[in-house]
């Protein structure tokens, strides 16, 4: 066993843990962290295929930004997790049992094809080889269409999120201030004349 | 050109579609406008296509407009052949429908389903164009169905008249026994042929002629003579002949202008002139020919005689209907078609005209229909009489009047044939010129002549129609005289309608023996020396004598010869018979699977049985969408790994 | 590194002509709505209805002529992708137009509706479009994403947020499991570009288990956009969730795109696992069949109800891929064509008897139409006969000639249950026509609307009377650009 397997099944092993604790924990913000772990690890499996480029952005987009998000909404939003576990146990066996037996298919039909000898060996670059630059250089030739289609993607998304939060809520009491300073005796008090009482009787 | 047969149906039909949907908005005046202007404008592009076609003798057209559907490699398509046949049909057609149209205005003035009279009138026009310029066996069957559907629709057009609803009933059903042998002989050729197509089809006929078909074991029957004969069944059923002829005279329950537009000029006429259009397919088939020679022949003489018992002016008409519609039958028969369409076409103006003839004396009359009530109405009516005059010479065959000449030459055609049946047939055409002309005239003169029966209320109010009724008279009485004369030349005997009708070597002798009679006086000079002439004179002067000389004599005859007039007039048993076995018969099996079969088997068992079931089932299934959002996600999850078990361990 | 430099084609920009002008036109449509105040929010409305008529006219002008792909292969433009894209315009303008006064009179007339269903169909045209694994899937993505955001456009609707909960969720898992199944079979065939796929698998035999493992969870995403049962749950929440006309969005051209998805995946880019992805269809086929029809006649919402008679209809869709060849697909093709013009239709009715205040969404509120409306009733009558499939409306060939193909590959039994589903199915439709005209209007109020709604309306009742007489046209169209 040469020493990058051992570093393979090691993070490899790390990955699949902190995959298991991201929906076995109970406290929504260590899961979060699992899954910080989780992207850490597969990151160093990238790595190690010498996909840098990718790893990098992994670590940078998801761990930097997405999770950190994540982890804000998670702490602001109080979870109860009691609440969303009420039917964990009840539906448990037979969830095991549906895992199981999709692991026992995807065994069969893994081990049957995917034999080591079978899939072509990784070709090793020298060290003056951009992988940023080989992907840059298909992302904007043999890719642009589906580049530019992601682009609209996010665009839809952008469009979507504020379209969906950007709206005047129904029966919310905020104030506004400006509209406060502005107002004028003449908009609250009327003023009612009447006859003083008990003098006529 | 394309675009002109195009329009010549789809005008009518804007027609009947503005007077149909809009009527009531727009009014009796607009409607009738509408609808006569469609059809006005079908008959100018008629007189375009006939000059076109049979004067300027332009090649056949034969396209198709609009590919309905493509099914199995068999194409259902819309299409138009207009040849000669076409044309003369077209003429006849928009003609007879724009009179008939015009007296509508008059005879219809009061009802009020005006509208809708004028709509299905319009209707007709357009289907009966479609069903003539078909160039295929769907397109045909359609018009043959439309046709008989607005025929039901105006049968029944007064439809609060319970006779009114009996009779459109028992047109619809007796046409549904004949459509169904047409719709047999349909599928028959294209399951022999492949196509629904008229040239395909004639092509490939000759092909078929040696063949057999098996339909009970052991029995090999020519497959074209199957054909044709059921082909003819449905001519049958919609030329009304014996023993599906029994609705016609039933059909005079509708108002006068249909019974002469679509009873007696058109309609009726759609079996001969498809037949003739088959003329390549039963010229092969000389079994077929025969059974329609003696179809025709039996028509044309026991429907004559029912004609001399009746009382009702119009069913008089109806019945003499019924003969003619037979004389052309017999003409088909003897591979004579054209003849047969001449007579189709001088019957077409001399019936519509008698027909009208008789509308107007039942307006004038207030709609009284008995000629036992009648007579002396000469004085009153002058141009109705004129006119009523005209047509019943041409009827009976008067030389030079139109219907001689067509009648003529189908007599010499029977006469000359030497198919099976045609001495049995010779025998009928010339007894049946007798008893046209006895009826014919026992009507002119018991209507025109003699003593005035009616009541006094009613003769003082007796006078001439209106405008709108006399002018149609007037111009349907003109082609009564003449059109005989112009056209005996050509369509009688020589080979007018081209590669329209195609005609047997063997049969051909039959129908140009009299060619050496080439000009029309020729022929009324020779028709002295023959039968036919002084079989009419007799009828005529028989009429006379038992009508106006002698008025004692029918009752004496009437009473010295009872059981034949019981028998004439219960129509010699057909209505009695139908009603028994088939309407009873059919009313008995009705009424079993009803009790049995609906009742009990199919709402009992399988209606509610199934429709428990189904609500069951439903409810659970319903209880399966619970609205949780893990639930859906586990049913999906369930049937991805179902799909996968069994893709692996396939 | 400079020759692979050297080696950068341009992209032939023409093919995506009508992507271009209707991303384009969306962008400005967007900016564009920003400066508007409501009163003039219509603008917004006619900028979609043209940038829509717009789009109708470059794919129509391009139309013809051999398949071209483009942009290394991602892109495809050919005659069945003009037909479906030019489809889903006209749907989609009809569902524009429908929606405005339904909008209008619930105060939701805003420019996100349009944006996003505009998004929508650029979405779609790309899906009718790819050539690429990766061009099907962002496709997909670009469609869906606009319509969970359309579902939740009324977040004040507790029904609407919920809907575009479950739809979001499920969605995201079925995209999962697209990928998943593409992301298997790029490992075996080592190409997302569709028509490799197609000619290694053709090659190399099409027995490897890997293939037929990632065909089914392709297959499952596949039958999830299209709605076949197991796959079908999101579907009546959905529908009866949001809003009408978001619903109306959704159950009409988006189908024509599904339709497109499975043409590119399935039979160009695995026609050699025929025999697999054949098996798998016949059973959710039959399963659509069964249960749409069936759980139809238990509902009471009309929305709900048509939500289980989509799913119907997409067994009856299925039915013609599974009989395969250029009969079966045309006569799909034909079908979801059809079906997305009946299914405006029927909503349209329901936005046409609606009104500010009031949701015409019950079975009940079609009660003695017939009084209230003959004209409308007759509309309805014919929209429900064609769904049912009866003669001689549209509804009946679109059937006939899907079971025609079903017959033609000999599987009589399925057609059988073809026809007894579809007998059972029509129970629901025939009720519909029944509470028209033999029950008592419970509310007799006028019926009111713009005169464009109800012309439109008209006209696409009408339509499949017409569409019924004269199928040739269209079916002539269908044949021609799969054969």
């Amino acid at each position: 066993m040469t020493f990058e397997k051992i570093i393979f099944y090691l993070f490899a092993t790390i990955l699949v843990l902190a995959a298991v604790r991201v929906i076995t924990s109970r406290n929504p913000v260590h899961s979060a962290l699992f899954l910080v772990l989780a992207f850490f690890s597969s990151s160093a499996l990238w790595i190690l295929i010498e996909a840098e480029f990718l790893a990098i952005t992994l670590v940078l987009v998801y761990v930097g930004a997405v999770m950190v998000l994540f982890l804000f909404v998670v702490m602001m939003l109080n979870i109860n997790v009691d609440v969303m576990r009420e039917g964990f146990i009840k539906y448990l066996p037979i969830g095991v049992a549906v895992a199981i037996i999709s692991a026992i298919e995807m065994g069969i039909v893994i081990t049957g094809n995917f034999s080591g000898d079978k899939s072509p060996a990784l070709v090793r670059k020298g060290a003056d080889y951009s992988n940023t630059e080989a992907i840059g250089q298909v992302l904007y030739t043999e890719y642009l269409f589906a580049f530019e289609v992601a682009a609209v993607l996010l665009l839809v998304a952008i469009v979507a999120a504020i379209s969906l939060t950007m709206r005047k809520r129904p029966n919310t009491r905020s104030q506004n201030p400006s509209s406060q300073v502005i107002v004028k005796k003449e908009d609250r008090l009327r003023v009612v004349k009447m006859d003083a009482e008990g003098k006529g009787s | 050109m394309q675009s002109i047969y195009l329009a010549i149906p789809l005008a009518p039909l804007l027609g009947a579609m503005i007077a149909g949907f809009f009527g009531w908005k727009i009014g009796r005046t607009a409607s009738h406008i509408a609808a006569i202007t469609g059809v006005a404008v079908a008959f100018v592009l008629s007189v375009i296509v006939f000059k076109h076609i049979v004067i300027d003798a332009a090649e056949p057209f034969n396209g198709t407009v609009y590919t309905w559907m493509v099914s199995n490699g068999i194409n259902f398509q819309i299409g138009f052949l207009i040849d000669k046949l076409t044309a003369v049909m077209l003429i006849v057609v928009t003609f007879v429908s724009l009179m008939v149209h015009i007296y509508t205005i008059g005879y219809m003035h009061d009802d009020p389903g005006y509208q809708r009279f004028f709509s299905y009138i319009a209707l007709f026009t357009f289907s009966m164009l479609m069903l003539v310029m078909s160039n295929n066996f769907l397109q045909l069957f359609f018009g043959w169905e439309a046709v008989g559907l607005v025929s039901y629709l105006l049968i029944g057009f007064w439809y609060k008249k319970p006779t009114a609803i009996y009779a459109n009933l028992k047109a619809f059903l007796v046409n549904r026994v004949g459509d169904f042998g047409f719709l047999l002989g349909i599928a028959a050729v294209l399951m022999y042929t492949g196509s629904l197509d008229y040239a395909e089809v004639f092509k490939q006929a000759p092909s078929l002629s040696g063949r057999t078909m098996e339909i009970f074991d052991g029995h090999a029957w020519s497959i074209l003579t199957v054909t044709c004969i059921l082909l003819f069944i449905g001519a049958m059923g919609k030329s009304a002949q014996v023993p599906l002829h029994v609705w016609l005279p039933d059909s005079m329950e509708g108002p006068t202008p249909i019974s002469a537009l679509i009873h007696a000029a058109t309609m009726v006429t759609a079996g001969i002139f498809m037949v003739a259009r088959m003329s390549p397919l039963f010229e092969l088939t000389e079994t077929a020919l025969s059974f329609v020679l003696v179809i025709g022949a039996t028509t044309a003489l026991f429907m004559g005689f029912l004609g001399l018992v009746q009382n009702d002016i119009k069913r008089v008409v109806a019945y003499s209907t019924l003969s003619q519609l037979g004389y052309m039958t017999v003409a088909l028969g003897v591979s004579a078609y054209s003849a047969g369409i001449f007579h189709l076409m001088t019957h077409a103006f001399f019936k519509a005209l008698l027909f009208l003839g008789a509308g107007a004396v039942i307006i004038a009359m207030h709609h009284e229909q008995d000629m036992r009530k009648m007579g002396g109405l000469r004085k009153y009516m002058p141009i109705t009489w004129i006119t009523s005059l005209i047509g019943s010479l041409a009827l009976i065959g008067t030389p030079g009047f139109a219907g001689f000449y067509s009648k003529d030459a189908i007599i010499v055609a029977v006469r000359e044939s030497s198919l099976a049946g045609a001495g049995y047939a010779y025998m009928a055409v010339l007894i049946g010129v007798f008893i046209t002309a006895l009826y014919s005239f026992r009507m002119y003169f018991m209507v025109f002549h003699g003593k005035e029966r009616m009541d006094d209320h009613t003769r003082e109010h007796l006078h001439e129609c209106s405008k709108v009724v006399t002018v149609p008279l007037i111009l349907l009485a003109i082609p009564s005289v003449i059109a005989g004369a112009i056209f005996v030349d050509q369509m009688a005997f020589g080979g007018f309608f081209g590669s329209a009708i195609v005609v047997d070597e063997s049969h051909r002798i039959a129908t140009e023996v009299t060619h050496h009679f080439d000009s029309w006086w020729g022929l009324i000079l020779h028709s002295f020396a023959d039968y036919p002439v002084y079989l009419a004179a007799g009828g005529v002067f028989t009429a006379w004598f038992l009508y106006m000389k002698r008025p004692d004599l029918p009752d004496m005859i009437q009473q010295r010869f009872a059981l034949v007039h019981k028998v004439l007039v219960n129509k010699y048993g057909f209505d009695r018979f139908n009603e028994i076995v088939f309407a009873g018969g059919s009313r008995l099996l009705g009424g079993m699977f009803w009790r049995v079969g609906d009742e009990k088997l199919i709402d009992g068992l399988v209606v509610n049985g199934s429709a428990k079931s189904i609500g069951w089932f439903s409810s659970i299934a319903r209880r399966f969408q619970s609205g949780y959002l893990y639930h859906y996600a586990f049913v999906m999850i369930i049937g991805l790994l179902l799909l996968l078990t069994w893709i692996v361990f396939r | 590194m400079n020759n692979e430099m050297a080696v950068i084609e341009m992209p032939n920009l023409a093919l995506v002509m009508p992507e271009m002008f209707l991303l384009g036109m969306t962008c400005v449509l967007l900016v564009l709505d920003l400066f508007l105040n409501d009163r003039n929010r219509i603008i917004t409305y006619l900028l979609a209805q043209l940038t829509l008529f717009g789009a109708v006219v470059i794919t129509f002008s391009q139309m013809g002529g051999e398949a071209v792909t483009g942009f290394s292969g991602s892109f495809v433009r050919d005659s069945m992708g003009d037909i479906l894209k030019i489809f889903i315009y006209v749907v989609t303008a009809i569902v524009f137009l429908y929606s405005r006064q339904y909008l209008q009179l619930r105060n939701m007339f805003r420019g996100e509706y349009y944006a996003l269903g505009l998004f929508g169909v650029l979405g779609m045209m790309i899906m009718v479009s790819a050539h690429s694994f990766l061009t099907v899937y962002l496709g997909l993505e670009l469609l869906s994403l606009s319509l969970y955001s359309m579902v939740a456009l009324n977040r004040d609707s507790e029904a609407s947020t919920e809907a575009a909960m479950k739809y979001f969720v499920l969605g995201a898992m079925a995209s999962g499991m697209l990928l998943y199944g593409m992301s298997m079979i790029y490992g075996i065939t080592g190409s997302l570009d569709i028509k490799e796929v197609g000619s290694y698998i053709a090659n190399n035999g099409a027995n490897n288990i890997i293939l037929s493992f990632g065909l089914v969870f392709v297959v499952v995403g596949l039958a999830f956009k299209l709605g076949a049962v197991p796959f079908h749950m999101w579907v009546p929440d959905i529908y009866q969730g949001a809003q009408t006309p978001v619903t109306l969005y959704l159950g009409a051209a988006p189908k024509i795109a599904a339709f497109a998805m499975v043409m590119r995946l399935l039979v160009d880019g695995m026609e050699a696992l025929y025999v697999d992805w054949q098996q798998m269809l016949t059973i959710m086929a039959v399963l659509s069949l069964a249960l749409g029809n069936v759980v139809a006649i238990a509902q009471t919402n009309i929305k709900r109800m048509l939500a289980y008679s989509t799913i119907s209809h997409v067994g009856f869709l299925l039915l013609g891929i599974i009989a395969a060849g250029p009969d079966g697909y045309s006569a799909s093709m034909f079908y979801v064509l059809i079906y997305a013009l009946m299914s405006t239709g029927a909503f349209g009715m329901i936005i046409l008897l609606s009104r500010a205040g009031f949701e015409a969404d019950t079975l009940d509120d079609f009660k003695g139409l017939n009084e209230r409306s003959k004209w409308y009733a007759f509309i309805m009558l014919l929209i429900m006969f064609s769904m049912a499939g009866v003669p001689p409306t549209v509804g009946f060939f679109a059937k006939l000639w899907v079971l025609e193909a079903v017959l033609n590959v000999d599987m009589v039994w399925l057609a059988a249950v073809a026809v007894l589903f579809s007998v059972i199915g029509a129970y629901y439709y025939i009720r519909i026509v029944k509470l028209m005209y033999f029950d008592k209007a419970e509310d007799n109020s006028v019926i009111v609307a713009d005169v464009d709604l109800k012309v439109v309306v008209s006209a696409n009742g009408i339509l499949m009377l017409v569409l019924g007489l004269f199928p040739g046209m269209l079916m002539a169209v269908c044949q021609q650009v799969l054969a």
